[in-house]
């Protein structure tokens, strides 16, 4: 279930009930597990199934592997999880790309093959919750960490409902010590989760599903060519939606678990203020990219031997984090896009080790960054290169004839809103939204929330899903 | 470094972290297991906050709530995917043998289940889906071998020879509906839409920012969209929204809301009789498909064209005109058909914008009809007849 629907606020009210019952520690924690298994399977319940081979899998592979003597026995049960976690992974959601670039590919040498029609429905939370058990694993293996005490906690991790199924991608040794110790939400953790909780739904269902996600459908979606304007304005449109929608679910997320108790890392630090590359990467999406550098970046080489392995490294990693977020080649060109930024930035860096902006210079190179930024988002929002182009072409001038698609209100909303975002991402730049938080006063703080709580209400969202749900 | 994911020897990773950010996160601390996250709760007073906050709200969304009541608004079951999919489910829970209505707005609105059932005896299921043909929900029922019972297709020319579907989502969505969206639809229909009037999609935010007067930008072509016609009850039985007869600028806005579609040029597809003719043929060809395997498993189909007035009339007779279109159906399929043109006992029924009945004329109409719909299915040929056929 998705966490702006009614289903979602029964389910919560429920679990916040049990959890506050005097049961033993375990008995909540068995609780929150069947809660949990119980989220995950109101979306199809057949796919629990795939979570439960994942969570056995690694927790027998690290088992094994912490007790093997032998390195290469220690490599094999490694492997063997890496395997059956990337399989499902494979099959499920890049079966079908894979049989099309295939048939694709022999039919350059003439021959003529059609693959069947795969009418397989990608589990919702696959690519999360894989790599959340591949880090138990991997962790084990590079001997970051021992293996969890108990099979519970370590269950718990890997289904936990607020991280479950879109992120922030946990890693074993950020929640099991969580798990191990009895813990029951004060009501001041109970009072600011809400806040959080309702500040993800502010953004999701009023700025990206509300007011930017109809300016880049009408943009992204449509078959006629796109003028200089409405092609900006759709893609800032994108850029301001999928940062509301991604940022507000980890939001809500985080709330949810303080609600309960749990306390869970930042995914989001006001990416849009970010200064260069290797900024925006610490600042979007992190549990996804400390993932991708520990896990594929440094065990690639990272840095360590010298520039043209670490360019190799660069742009491996992120031409796979792109197809991580889907299977197809826009993803792959948008990772690529930010592969390339990221190796002409270190090779600037390399070249200028010395350079230090003043404020305006920041200020432009942020906005440079920001601008650059965007371009990726048109390969990442459509679903063709064909429209990718149009768009591209359209932001240049080159669709000089191209009739007007967006009305006055969707330009005004959009600019209005998108410039809310940077600006106050300027402003959060080296702040958190907690030390924000405290030189507001309460009045005008009661005032915002019922203002939004008010918005959420009007607004109407009928549970339209989380972007990164799809992938 | 050795880590765990034991909280009693967890180490810190202090070497690893970089300076710059307030809270560090994993992106600051490359390579290393990732410690148990810190967030701290800013010192402020959040019970009194949460108190202030709810109030306001309760008061704006009170405040809203008022406003669309003194526009006429009156709680409402919505029209949703989920609602529909409660209906289509009776059929496969052991109502197979059922009388099924579908159709677009028309028969939606026109055909009052009460009546009916005080008529007949029977309590139809009510599948019609406004703004959409027929067709869809026909081909669903006919790939359904648990359906053997009557269906009453009602025809409006518009979309269905023109295969028009705005709701088409509803058949998609009720085959993959989750677990979760039938009990939001059922906490939906039990706690919030019989109480709340405001809870429907034209008082949405986006839809009232939306009709709002913005200038309007060069070169495009503002369209108003279709506002609230009808209220719905829990099993879809849905009539015109009495506002829509009785207050004159609101009819007036339906029909200039209307007059839109035939003052606007068409589609690409539809942009010359040709093709016009070409679409039509090709929704027939799908009727005649999904009728032959509706018979197949023992299902009848009852065809009819429920009453239009004014320019719409003309509208549609224009484009879809009835001896190339209806007429061929019926002869194509070799199904039963009524038309509202065609019988002295259906007519006299003004639709006050032109494309729907107010709620006592659709109540005399659904009289006047049901017993002319049950002759025709006892004349439809039966399973044994067509299997005669060669």
């Amino acid at each position: 279930m998705v966490f702006n629907s009614l289903a979602f606020v029964a389910f919560f009210a429920i679990v916040l009930a049990f959890m506050a019952m005097p049961f033993a520690w375990t008995t909540r924690k068995i609780i929150l597990l069947v809660a949990s298994y119980l989220f995950y399977m109101a979306w199809n319940p057949p796919f629990v199934i795939l979570l439960w081979i994942s969570t056995v899998v690694d927790w027998y592979a690290a088992q094994k592997l912490v007790h093997a003597e032998r390195e290469v026995v220690r490599r094999a049960w490694m492997l063997l999880s890496v395997v059956a976690n990337l399989g499902m992974l494979s099959y499920f959601k890049y079966g079908h790309f894979l049989l099309q670039n295939f048939s694709e590919l022999v039919s350059v040498y003439g021959v003529h093959y059609v693959p069947p029609t795969w009418d397989i429905v990608l589990p919702v939370g696959i690519s999360f919750y894989t790599f959340a058990t591949l880090s138990y694993t991997l962790d084990v293996y590079l001997r970051r960490a021992l293996p969890a005490r108990r099979f519970l906690d370590y269950a718990l991790f890997v289904t936990f409902f607020p991280h479950l199924v879109a992120g922030p991608i946990m890693r074993p040794t950020e929640l099991v010590p969580q798990f191990e110790i009895e813990r029951r939400a004060t009501r001041r953790q109970l009072q600011f989760g809400l806040v959080l909780v309702l500040l993800g739904l502010f953004q999701k269902v009023v700025l990206a599903d509300t007011f930017l996600s109809k300016a880049a459908e009408a943009v992204f979606d449509t078959g006629q060519p796109t003028g200089a304007l409405d092609a900006w304005i759709g893609t800032l449109a994108f850029s301001g939606q999928i940062f509301c929608d991604f940022a507000g679910y980890s939001t809500i997320a985080i709330g949810v678990a303080m609600c309960l108790g749990f306390a869970m890392p930042d995914n989001f630090r006001f990416p849009y203020a970010a200064v260069g590359f290797s900024d925006f990467w610490r600042r979007w999406h992190i549990t996804l990219s400390s993932w991708l550098r520990d896990y594929l970046y440094i065990p690639l080489g990272g840095n360590r031997h010298g520039p043209a392995r670490t360019y190799l490294a660069l742009m491996g990693t992120m031409l796979l984090g792109g197809l991580w977020h889907g299977a197809s080649w826009t993803f792959v060109v948008w990772g690529g896009l930010h592969g390339i930024y990221l190796s002409v930035e270190r090779f600037l860096r390399g070249r200028f080790g010395g350079f230090r902006p003043g404020p305006l210079a920041l200020f432009a190179l942020g906005l440079l960054t920001w601008m650059l930024v965007n371009v990726t988002w048109v390969f990442f929002r459509a679903r063709t290169f064909g429209k990718a182009w149009d768009v591209l072409a359209g932001m240049v001038g080159a669709n000089g004839d191209a009739a007007p698609i967006l009305s006055s209100m969707l330009v005004a909303t959009t600019l209005l809103i998108v410039t809310g975002i940077v600006a106050a991402h300027w402003w959060m730049r080296r702040r958190t939204l907690e030390s924000a938080l405290l030189q507001v006063p309460a009045v005008p703080l009661a005032m915002g929330m019922g203002l939004m709580t008010f918005l959420v209400i009007i607004a109407q969202g009928e549970g339209s899903a989380f972007i990164y749900f799809q992938f | 470094m050795h880590s765990s994911t034991s909280s009693s020897d967890l180490r810190a990773e202090p070497a690893a972290t970089r300076p710059g950010f307030v809270r560090q996160t994993a992106s600051d601390r490359p390579g290393v297991a990732q410690p148990v996250p810190e967030r701290d709760i800013p010192d402020r007073p959040w019970g009194r906050i949460w108190f202030g906050a709810l109030a306001l709200a309760l008061l704006l969304t009170a405040g809203w709530e008022w406003h669309w009541r003194a526009f006429g608004v009156t709680p409402s079951y919505r029209n949703s995917n989920g609602q529909w999919a409660q209906q289509r489910r009776r059929i496969d829970a052991g109502e197979g043998d059922a009388l099924v209505f579908i159709g677009s707005s028309r028969t939606l609105f026109d055909m009052q289940l009460p009546v009916w059932k005080r008529v007949t005896g029977e309590q139809p299921i009510q599948l019609s889906l406004e703004g959409t043909s027929a067709l869809p929900a026909l081909e669903d029922l006919a790939a359904d071998p648990a359906f053997h019972g009557r269906v009453m297709v009602g025809v409006t020319s518009s979309l269905f020879f023109s295969g028009f579907a705005y709701r088409g989502d509803a058949i998609r969505d009720w085959r993959k509906e989750s677990p979760s969206a039938r009990i939001g639809t059922w906490l939906s229909m039990h706690f919030v839409e019989p109480y709340v009037a405001f809870y429907d999609p034209d008082y949405a935010l986006e839809t009232v920012l939306a009709r709002q007067p913005w200038p309007v930008r060069p070169g495009t072509h503002p369209h108003m969209s279709v506002r609230k016609l009808s209220l719905s009850g829990e099993d879809r039985n849905t009539y015109l929204w009495p506002k829509v007869a009785e207050d004159v600028p609101y009819r007036d806005l339906a029909r200039r809301i209307w007059a839109q579609s035939w003052q606007l040029p068409p589609p690409p597809m539809l942009d010359t009789p040709a093709k016009v003719r070409a679409v039509a043929d090709a929704q027939i060809a799908r009727a005649v498909a999904a009728v032959k395997q509706l018979r197949a498993h023992g299902a009848r189909v009852v065809f009819v064209r429920q009453p239009v007035a004014g320019p719409y009339l003309a509208f549609e007779d224009r484009v879809e005109p009835p001896a190339l279109t209806w007429q061929v159906l019926l002869q194509r399929t070799g199904a039963p058909g009524i038309s509202f043109a065609d019988h002295a006992e259906l007519q006299g029924f003004e639709p006050p914008e032109w494309s729907h009945l107010s709620r006592p004329d659709a109540e005399r109409y659904t009289a006047r009809l049901a017993p002319m719909v049950e002759r025709a299915f006892a004349g439809e040929p039966s399973v044994q007849a067509l299997a005669a056929q060669p």
